[in-house]
């Protein structure tokens, strides 16, 4: 025992070290879980409040890019209503129709914390629960996809960013239809990859790639980006890179579309799996 | 002593102010982050016993991790700069020794000396902290998350 004592004692910062290294350690591999524990979220609670007068602050730079931006999206809107009464992805809150039942709600928010120089980028968002956000929810940008909701406080919401590299989005080339699975490499912010598209397919620089609705989180055809580039990968797929249309650097006001009937889909999909 | 504490803190408080509103904004060509908070671990005073050392690695790491909401990572390679530092300063110790009390500065011990024990110390943390970013320890406990 003594022998013991004296040994850990000659150690006793080695000891030490590998303590608080493990500690460390143990954090990192329960990422998952990490932005739920109370205690982060109560730290976060603190600093939301500083980032969000940062990030007010900010926003002024923007202003005038951003008024140009809505007015452009106004114009776009009114076309769309004029041209055609079936615009449902447009409908900003819940009507009763009996000619068209409304799938998705579309409700806004605003970024208030965001990363792009990270592997695994998250932003926050100024609404939570309360103002009838919840996860798995989609985040689009006017621009095109932005992320997925992926947890909620009472006002505030964490969003997974297209440039998380667990991020996983089901895309489509929207000239043939061809479907495969859009995810970030971690490089370049602004590009990321669609694998999954067979050889035989015929794809071109500068298709438009959008998403497919096969995941009942986003609605079907919504922008995601440009190729730049196609090049094989292996024998039988092609390995493609896409220019988002979102500019993440400069991630400011977005929409959040909640599907009202997942619920509904999933379940009836459990059954068969 | 109290004096000492107070400097000490009043250093911690900026560089972490400086860390969260100026340089988490600054990315040198898209990606790379200036990490300046690892700077209060370097300017502990040379005699700083070991094991205190260590704890103030592991809070300093922890508070920037928390604030940045990278969970570990940060904490992980402080607690290694901190448990390396002894051995560089004893690696990199001046003929005479250091003096009791003394702070590692640049105006003491010399520019070629503070350069040496700041890359070296700057690039341990740097090597694990990216390491851990890049690889994701997490993968190997856990299955990434699902598909949408």
């Amino acid at each position: 025992m003594r022998n013991l004592l004296n040994f850990l004692a000659g150690y006793n910062n080695i000891i030490i070290f590998l303590i608080l290294e493990g500690i460390a350690l143990s954090l990192l591999t329960s990422e998952n879980n990490y932005h739920n524990t109370r205690f982060v979220k109560g730290i976060r609670g603190i600093t939301t409040a500083i980032e969000r007068s940062v990030s007010k602050t900010r926003s002024y730079f923007s202003l005038r890019e951003t008024a140009e931006k809505l007015s452009a999206e106004n114009a776009s809107l009114r076309n769309n209503i004029e041209k055609s009464g079936e615009a449902i992805n447009t409908v900003f809150f819940s009507v009763t129709d009996s000619v068209f039942r409304q799938k998705y709600f579309w409700s806004s928010a605003e970024v208030i914390n965001n990363s792009v120089n990270r592997q695994k980028n998250f932003f926050t968002l100024n609404k939570g629960y309360n103002q009838n956000l919840a996860r798995d929810m989609a985040v689009v940008s006017d621009d095109g996809v932005a992320g997925v909701i992926v947890g909620c406080s009472s006002n505030y919401s964490v969003a997974m960013s297209v440039l998380n590299t667990d991020f996983r989005l089901s895309a489509r080339i929207r000239s043939n239809g061809y479907f495969g699975s859009l995810n970030w490499d971690g490089r370049d912010y602004s590009h990321a990859i669609l694998s999954e598209i067979p050889q035989h397919v015929i794809a071109n620089v500068g298709d438009t790639i959008e998403t497919t609705g096969y995941s009942a989180v986003f609605p079907e055809g919504l922008m995601i980006g440009t190729i730049t580039e196609i090049e094989k990968s292996g024998s039988d797929f092609y390995r493609i890179s896409v220019l988002l249309k979102t500019d993440f650097k400069k991630l400011n006001y977005v929409n959040v579309i909640g599907n009202l009937q997942k619920t509904e889909q999933q379940e009836l999909e459990k059954q068969f799996q | 002593m109290i004096n000492r504490i107070l400097r000490y803190a009043l250093i911690f408080v900026l560089l972490l102010l400086l860390q969260l509103f100026l340089f988490n904004n600054i990315q040198f060509s898209g990606y790379v982050n200036p990490y300046v908070y690892i700077l209060f671990i370097l300017l502990l005073p040379v005699d700083i016993p070991a094991w205190l050392l260590l704890i103030i690695s592991f809070f300093t790491g922890l508070i920037i991790d928390l604030l940045t909401g990278t969970p570990g990572m940060h904490t992980a390679a402080t607690v290694l700069a901190g448990f390396a530092r002894p051995y560089v300063l004893r690696l990199f110790s001046p003929r005479e020794g250091y003096e009791t009390g003394a702070d590692p500065s640049m105006f003491v011990y010399g520019f070629k000396w503070f350069l040496l024990y700041t890359v070296f110390i700057v690039l341990l943390h740097h090597t694990l902290l990216f390491y851990l970013e890049v690889f994701r320890l997490s993968d190997f406990s856990t299955p990434s998350s699902g598909y949408c």
